[in-house]
């Protein structure tokens, strides 16, 4: 046979293409479900870490089992809230949170009023509601560019809306040692207690060397050789916070009018006795988190 | 602009394709004995991710990437091609390497003999599969930045074959260990340089 | 069989320090151990399977469009590993991320296949490959495993080095950061080629 003739091989290419084809995607559709099990799971996973849950997965045996309880058990709410802080429609765990980075930054890079307020109408900000034994908590994301690639994370705040009861972070590719080392306990662990507010306004977290001090509840320590990253994280939780300030100006308000008998926003219902706080307000937290 | 200007100046020294990712090894070893061929499969390089970056880029948005369909029927906005990415990419490169190889022989017999012989070796270039890959991961947005970023991480490789070829040609005066002759030292020299190219990374562009 | 179909890619036909093939896509999965091993696994069934396809189609496959196909066949099973691995193995997946991809264009593969698969049965092919990817996993793990014990002072994830030694607990060892950086895998190379060119003088070069 000629296998050099024109008919062979276009032939030849054609049932190669379409064998080839065949099998890839009837591979392809098999495992789909549990690659997206997969991602979805990942994501259970870390915003459950975000409220310090769930850091003993990795030792269960039936890891996917264990994760989805915990969440169907814990995360009791969530929803999509536009730039007023309103709830709109949609399911928060599906918002594509590098879209809303790329709006997010062309907000802050807006040269006028008029267009920013125009992006700001396309925003979508997930929110999950987190109900533990004796508080509940609001699970924030974040999104930006590191370094290399992209780098984003989750933080609770507990329902003051200024204590920072958790955070988790992770990467796409930053520098092993240096600027990955925001994805490891070590340094997201000194979240915990800080404070997204001073003088009763709000103030983002800032991440500087020599930052972590106990009695400085509105800064962590930076990783030594990792500036960048480090900046590049401070800058992200900053400008996403900034997007939510409405709501936590909309939840402050209800707090402070009332709905809490302590009526200063520091303590949860459950912990309120007689108009005083039962040991669980900024301060006691922050002592606690110091003495770990 | 100014965004393009610091993406190209970054895929050049920072995101170096030898010197951070290893993209390239092969050849980048096996042609850099003297600078002029290196040069020219540079050269050749540069302008295959120059013109493959753009296709691919095309064609992962909207053919490939989950729901990029939808322009040609809203109904199919459910379909995810990306699975097919790998293949659909290497045959781009491989195509257009065939035909840009015919192209010059017929128009620039000049430019053939001195570049023509490199060019099916690029087919198999890491470096330039690998260009699509990282332009798919890292989600550039426009057409412009996907062409900026194959031509920055073309003379990224470019400059690093040139270099290296430079350095082999006085290191065969020197007095090398035996064992190490050769391709040992271009290891270790290019584990050096690397490391000199590591300075570029604290650059905020 | 001959013997030397398996035994010579090991260690005196060496894919990485003999032939210099393969280098491209790897160096930076060496790292971490566990991705080292999993980086040496794909590219070994990968380079069998493909040689051994190529080689049951050899004479049916017409010239012109060779290298193509050989792409084509090459990229099928890479992308069968990928999707594998995204669903069974999702965090090594991830922190393999583009190199999986890669795969496609190690020279080895291409370079087993022209040299060997084109011109043999598939079975003998079958064996070339395997031996050849195993030759250069056996690199990648060596350098996997220097390191990882030596950079993050664990294998595997687990801590070898125990926390006492560590300067921060009052001891005496840090973790050698270089070794996590890009350029220390290459350098790493060029120390093992010393070896085993110390040893086998036949392959020193004039």
């Amino acid at each position: 046979m000629n296998t050099n003739s024109n008919t062979y091989t276009i032939i030849y290419s054609t049932i190669l293409v379409v064998v080839v084809a065949g099998v890839l995607a009837l591979v392809s559709s098999l495992l789909k479900p549990r690659q997206q099990d997969n991602i979805a799971l990942e994501k259970m996973q870390t915003i459950l870490r975000a409220a310090n849950l769930g850091a003993d997965a990795n030792e269960q045996a039936d890891k996917t089992a264990y994760i989805k309880d915990l969440y169907q058990q814990h995360i009791t709410n969530s929803y999509i809230l536009n730039y007023k802080g309103e709830v709109i429609d949609g399911e928060a765990f599906n918002v594509d949170l590098k879209a809303q980075a790329n709006i997010i930054k062309k907000i802050d890079a807006a040269k006028d009023e008029a267009s920013a307020e125009a992006l700001k109408a396309s925003l979508k900000l997930p929110v999950f509601v987190c109900t533990t034994d004796n508080q509940t908590l609001n699970i924030f994301p974040c999104y930006g560019a590191g370094l290399w690639g992209a780098i984003w994370g989750y933080i609770s705040v507990e329902d003051d809306f200024a204590t920072i009861h958790g955070a988790i972070f992770d990467h796409e590719s930053e520098t092993p040692g240096l600027g990955a080392e925001i994805a490891h306990e070590k340094f997201y662990g000194k979240f915990a207690g800080k404070r997204l507010e001073k003088d009763g306004a709000f103030k983002s977290i800032a991440i500087v060397k020599g930052g972590g001090q106990a009695d400085n509840v509105n800064g962590v320590d930076a990783i030594s050789g990792a500036t960048i990253t480090c900046k590049a994280l401070e800058t992200t939780i900053d400008s996403w916070f900034k997007e939510y300030l409405p709501y936590f100006n909309i939840k402050k308000e209800a707090v402070d009018a009332g709905n809490s008998p302590c009526g200063d926003g520091c303590c949860t219902d459950s912990t309120c006795t007689d108009g005083t706080c039962a040991g669980h307000d900024a301060d006691s937290l922050n002592i606690e988190s110091t003495n770990k | 602009m100014q965004d393009y200007i610091s993406l190209f100046v970054k895929s050049i020294f920072v995101d170096n394709m030898v010197f951070a990712f290893f993209l390239g090894m092969c050849s980048y070893l096996a042609v850099s004995k003297n600078v002029k061929t290196a040069a020219g499969l540079g050269v050749a390089v540069i302008f295959v991710l120059g013109v493959t970056l753009p296709i691919n880029y095309l064609l992962d948005k909207y053919i490939l990437s989950a729901g990029a369909l939808s322009w040609l029927n809203p109904e199919y906005a459910s379909v995810d091609l990306s699975f097919l990415s790998f293949i659909v990419f290497i045959a781009v490169v491989a195509s257009i390497t065939q035909i840009v190889e015919m192209v010059v022989e017929k128009f620039s017999p000049g430019l053939y003999s001195s570049l023509g012989i490199f060019l099916p070796l690029i087919a198999v270039n890491c470096a330039i599969l690998g260009g699509s890959l990282f332009m798919q991961k890292r989600g550039y947005e426009t057409l412009g930045e996907a062409t900026v970023y194959g031509l920055g991480s073309g003379f990224g490789w470019f400059l690093a074959i040139i270099l290296i070829a430079a350095i082999r040609e006085k290191l065969s005066y020197s007095n090398v260990p035996k064992p190490l002759k050769g391709l040992g030292i271009s290891f270790i020299i290019t584990g050096l340089m690397g490391i000199a190219f590591m300075s570029f990374m604290g650059i905020k562009l | 069989m001959n013997k030397d179909i398996y035994r010579k890619p090991l260690f005196k036909a060496n894919p990485i320090t003999v032939l210099v093939l393969g280098v491209c896509s790897s160096l930076a999965v060496t790292v971490q151990l566990k991705g080292a091993i999993v980086m040496a696994l794909s590219v070994t069934l990968v380079t069998g399977f493909s040689s051994m396809i190529i080689s049951m189609l050899r004479n049916t496959i017409p010239n012109r469009i060779r290298i193509i196909v050989q792409l084509v066949i090459v990229a099928m099973f890479v992308i069968l590993i990928d999707q594998f691995l995204k669903a069974y193995a999702y965090d090594v997946s991830k922190q393999l991320s583009v190199y999986i991809g890669l795969i496609i264009t190690n020279c080895i593969i291409m370079g087993r296949i022209e040299a060997f698969a084109l011109g043999n049965k598939p079975v003998p092919s079958l064996v070339d490959g395997l031996a050849n990817g195993f030759g250069y996993g056996m690199v990648l793990v060596l350098l996997a495993f220097i390191r990882e014990l030596f950079g993050s002072g664990t294998l595997f994830g687990y801590q070898i080095i125990p926390q006492s030694w560590y300067v921060a607990n009052g001891g005496f060892y840090e973790n050698n950061g270089l070794m996590i950086l890009p350029p220390m895998a290459l350098i790493l190379v060029g120390c093992i080629i010393w070896i085993q060119r110390s040893a086998q003088k036949d392959l020193q070069e004039q």
